[in-house]
């Protein structure tokens, strides 16, 4: 049961929700949509569910457009935000609600049987008979995932169904989501604006901003081949660091003020273009540097002394450790460096402290260079 | 069968998100009766004013209606009438039932109490307590003029007496709209932050500083609702008059009110025209006074 | 002086709310007095003795059961017909989306601002043009939609979320499914609330009823009521007995409901 989106658009009057957006869910896969709020996540969300109208393009369910169907013939089923439990129903009632409506209304004993299937399967028998009211968010969250599934439809679409949750909740509820997804092989869809989320439940995800589709690709290759700046910036935690540098033809050197990266230290195959075509776009200008915090590496302590390891490194630079923050295993540690703030990530056991003087090495094969639009070129 | 259409329909056919006119599918009934008994008589209320003759044959008359009922001394009275009715009943019943509203919220034992018996008028047949009232009121041997002689005053005979027929009437509408005011007042002041009320006293704010700094300015949208409310159901001022005077707008017309001079001109007279345009005076008069209300709320709220 | 302040505003409360509440006592009082004691100078607070029989009086003099039949049809029937249009139609205007649908509500709006008791005239020409002048018809049909509630459920509905429909929709519910077994429940005690209303005041309508009725059978206890306070000149104790008979369904009704009517008045501000 794969979903095809073709060339989709949506526009409210003079404001562009969806450009030309392009997705093709495989079947049985878990395909997230992430992006900041605004992006279009929740209304492409609308679109496939048919509860909004596309502006233009198309929406395929098994190769078959269903942008002129009722909701109810697209075989889905849809968690959203707050559950949307019904009150005065009893959780078995409310599980069983899909099946009792609408012309495929099937008979009271055949409804409860496959409803006590999906409690079971979502593990929420005991609650038959209780009142959403008097549950907790995380059993209420596993009433409407029970309460999607129970037509057995051929896509599930989830709309930011964690935020209502506590932080520890989420991460025990996201991975049963994810238990219960794949036990079904239903086709899904889940929307959030959490990359950790997205990054633990989805088999692929689909980048978002601005109504455009950033990325398509697998979790690791978001992060480690982002297509363009807004990806590299979004995925990853603590964020990107950014530099914009210029660049310097003669010497082939990406220059700034702290440091430089000569060109020949990079590795010729990552670039996304011809060596020479990627210089004649640096040499225009606007270029953006992206380095992840773990390519930072502090390679000497206060004492100015270097650390052996610091001739791995092809470029390095002293700088003034202005704060530390504690993560845990990880200490993040920020400061300085070509007027950008930059943050680095260290073995808490090796972090300095706030003040000290240290010199940073700079993992040059694993940056990013970016070109004025954003684009990816190493 | 028809369900298997529908639902072919419905799948073959162009199913909207944003374009449901099936909406007015479900509206029709609603606004079949709103248009043909809302919108419709309103209409005809227009046109009725600039026609004359018996309803089967109306023809058009201009601007005569106008004239006529302008130049009625029964009207001018109707309308002098109304505006006192108004202008007594809607300031004096928002004062008193402001103080009543305040008195009892001032964590009064049994304050809920109280407001579900001051509520009780407004549930009540106005028919059934205006014969009531007339029976305080009469001249003979009610109750009201009873108590006044008690204190030396009177005799009055409220009802059949012209000079006090627009008395009896502005002491009934009193009563009969603090109710509503009550309730609504009531409501206004629980919703204020009590923590209001604490940080003033932490500065040792008086009772009346409290009243005017906090109390008036955080009912001040309920004030304003209610005084246009009020004002408006205080110019279609009918029934009082019908039950108080016994189907009579007092003793030789004294408390003839707008409503009840278009229904004598409508129904009682027979002349549709002249009732209609009388009726577009009046609404056009609330019209005017609801806006200039609203305007003179608006300044003084500022 | 706080003290003095309190005790002056309860009195203050005790003494409304006596004048409040006393015309109802003494028409009660008044109800169970003879001629006599009801007309009698000083006037009586209680009668010596309640004559119950006054209320058989009032009863046969004019038929007050017969009133009561045709107020409780038609204030029912209205009731139950408003709450059914009503209901269409806020959920049209909240959960659907269709052209023109602001320009109606805008037109909603104004409409609320025309008062009712300069339209009555116009709609009793229209009554009796369809010739339905003294029918059940006549008292019913322009009480089936009010422009006042359909606002009034609108704004009700629209703090519900409308999650609740989607999902619904989703899983292959129609939209009258919708309204009987999700919407409805769900605003249970705003239409209990709104039905109490519109029966209460179908029960106390008067203008339009003496408009369009002129037999006895036909009327209501309100201008049935009027009638008989002509017909029966200064007969006081029976006046005070049928006043009674039809106040006192209301006052039952409050009693049991006053919670609700009030809660609902506070909501939304219901006009008369």
């Amino acid at each position: 049961m794969s979903i095809t989106i073709r060339h989709l658009g949506k526009r409210y009057g003079e404001r562009v929700a969806l450009r030309d957006v392009n997705l093709e869910v495989c079947d049985g896969e878990l395909v997230c949509l992430l992006g900041p709020s605004g992006c279009g996540k929740s209304t492409l969300l609308n679109i496939v569910a048919g509860l909004l109208d596309p502006s233009g393009g198309d929406v395929l369910i098994d190769g078959e457009s269903v942008v002129r169907t009722h909701p109810k013939y697209r075989g889905i089923g849809m968690v959203f935000q707050d559950y949307a439990l019904y009150p005065h129903m009893s959780v078995e009632e409310n599980v069983m609600f899909p099946l009792r409506v609408g012309e495929h209304r099937v008979a009271r004993r055949e409804a409860l049987v496959r409803a006590r299937r999906f409690m079971r399967l979502t593990g929420i028998e005991d609650l038959a008979r209780l009142r959403p009211g008097s549950l907790s968010g995380g059993q209420q969250q596993r009433v409407a995932v029970a309460r999607a599934l129970v037509q057995e439809p051929r896509v599930l679409l989830l709309d930011e169904p964690l935020s209502n949750l506590d932080a520890r909740l989420r991460l025990s509820i996201r991975e049963e989501i994810r238990r219960i997804v794949k036990a079904t092989r239903v086709t899904t869809v889940f929307v959030t604006h959490d990359q950790e989320e997205a990054l633990s439940i989805g088999d692929r995800i689909a980048v978002m901003d601005r109504g455009v589709i950033q990325q398509f690709a697998a979790p690791q290759d978001l992060y480690l081949d982002p297509a363009n700046l807004f990806v590299a910036r979004f995925m990853g935690s603590p964020v990107l660091n950014t530099f914009c540098l210029s660049y310097d033809g003669g010497r082939r050197v990406l220059a700034g003020d702290d440091f430089s990266v000569p060109l020949g230290v990079l590795d010729v195959s990552r670039f996304r273009r011809p060596v020479g075509e990627a210089e004649s776009v640096l040499a225009a200008g606007g270029c953006v540097l992206g380095v992840r915090p773990e390519h930072f590496h502090l390679v000497g302590g206060s004492d100015g002394l270097a650390d052996a390891g610091a001739d791995r490194f092809p470029v390095v630079f002293g700088t003034l450790v202005e704060s530390v923050e504690m993560i845990g295993r990880y200490a993040v540690v920020h400061f300085t460096a070509d007027d950008e703030r930059c943050r680095c990530v260290v073995d808490v056991r090796r972090a300095p402290r706030a003040g000290d003087r240290v010199l940073v090495g700079l993992d040059c094969v694993s940056v990013h260079v970016f070109d004025a639009d954003g684009g990816r070129l190493y | 069968m028809a369900g298997g259409v529908r639902g072919w329909l419905a799948r073959v056919g162009s199913y909207s998100a944003e374009r449901q006119p099936r909406a007015w599918l479900l509206l029709l009934p609603a606004l079949a009766c709103i248009g043909v008994f809302n919108v419709l008589p309103l209409v005809r209320v227009f046109v009725m004013a600039f026609q004359s003759g018996s309803l089967r044959h109306l023809r058009f008359a201009g601007w005569s209606n106008f004239v006529a009922v302008l130049a009625d001394p029964s009207f001018v009275r109707a309308l002098v009438n109304t505006g006192v009715f108004a202008c007594v009943t809607v300031p004096v019943g928002l004062v008193v039932s402001l103080m009543l509203a305040v008195a009892v919220d001032s964590r009064m034992r049994g304050s809920r109490v109280f407001e579900a018996l001051l509520f009780v008028p407004y549930l009540t047949s106005v028919v059934a307590v205006g014969v009531v009232f007339r029976y305080l009121f009469n001249g003979d041997f009610g109750v009201v003029d009873y108590v006044l002689s008690l204190v030396g005053l009177g005799p009055f005979d409220f009802l059949n007496d012209p000079r006090l027929s627009m008395v009896t009437l502005c002491v009934f509408g009193v009563w009969l709209s603090l109710a509503f005011n009550i309730v609504i007042l009531l409501s206004g002041l629980r919703a204020i932050d009590p923590l209001l009320y604490r940080v003033a006293d932490l500065y040792g704010a008086s009772a009346w500083e409290r009243f005017s700094r906090i109390t008036l300015p955080q009912l001040a949208p309920m004030i304003t609702f209610l005084s246009i409310m009020d004002l408006i159901n205080a110019f279609k001022v009918y029934t009082e008059v019908y039950v108080l005077f016994n189907g009579m707008p007092g003793v030789a017309d004294s408390a003839v009110t707008a409503v009840f001079y278009v229904y004598d001109k409508f129904y009682v007279q027979g002349r549709y025209g002249q009732g209609m345009a009388a009726a577009v005076v009046l609404f056009a008069l609330i019209l005017v006074f609801t806006l200039l209300q609203s305007l003179l709320v608006r300044r003084l709220s500022r | 002086m706080k003290r003095i302040g309190r005790l002056f505003a309860y009195g203050f409360v005790l003494l409304t709310t006596g004048v409040t509440v006393f015309p109802f006592l003494y028409m009660v009082s008044a109800s169970l007095m003879s001629f006599q004691e009801a007309t009698g100078v000083p006037p009586a607070l209680l009668p010596a003795h309640a004559r119950w029989s006054n209320f058989g009086e009032a009863l046969r003099a004019a038929p007050f059961a017969r009133y009561a039949v045709n107020t409780l049809i038609v204030s029912g029937l209205s009731t139950l017909g408003t709450l059914a249009t009503t209901v269409l139609a806020a959920f049209a205007l909240v959960r659907l989306r269709f052209r023109f649908k602001r320009l109606l509500m805008g037109v909603m709006v104004a409409l609320l601002m025309v008062p009712y008791e300069i339209l009555v005239f116009t709609n009793y020409r229209t009554i009796a043009q369809l010739g339905l002048l003294d029918t059940y018809a006549a008292l019913i049909l322009p009480s089936l939609a009010s422009v006042f509630y359909i606002l009034y459920l609108c704004q009700y509905l629209t703090a519900i979320p409308d999650t609740y429909y989607k999902a619904a929709i989703v899983n292959g519910c129609g939209d009258l499914e919708y309204m009987w077994r999700i919407m409805i429940p769900m605003s249970r005690s705003a239409l209990f609330t709104m039905a109490l209303l519109l029966f209460i005041s179908g029960w106390n309508s008067f203008l339009w009823p003496i408009l369009v009725t002129n037999t006895t059978d036909m009327r209501l206890v309100g201008n049935g009521l009027s009638a008989f306070v002509t017909e029966s000149g200064t007969a006081v104790q029976l006046q005070m007995a049928a006043s009674t008979i039809i106040v006192l369904p209301i006052l039952i009704l409050y009693a049991v409901f006053h919670r609700r009517i009030i809660e609902g008045v506070h909501v939304n501000g219901i006009k008369r």
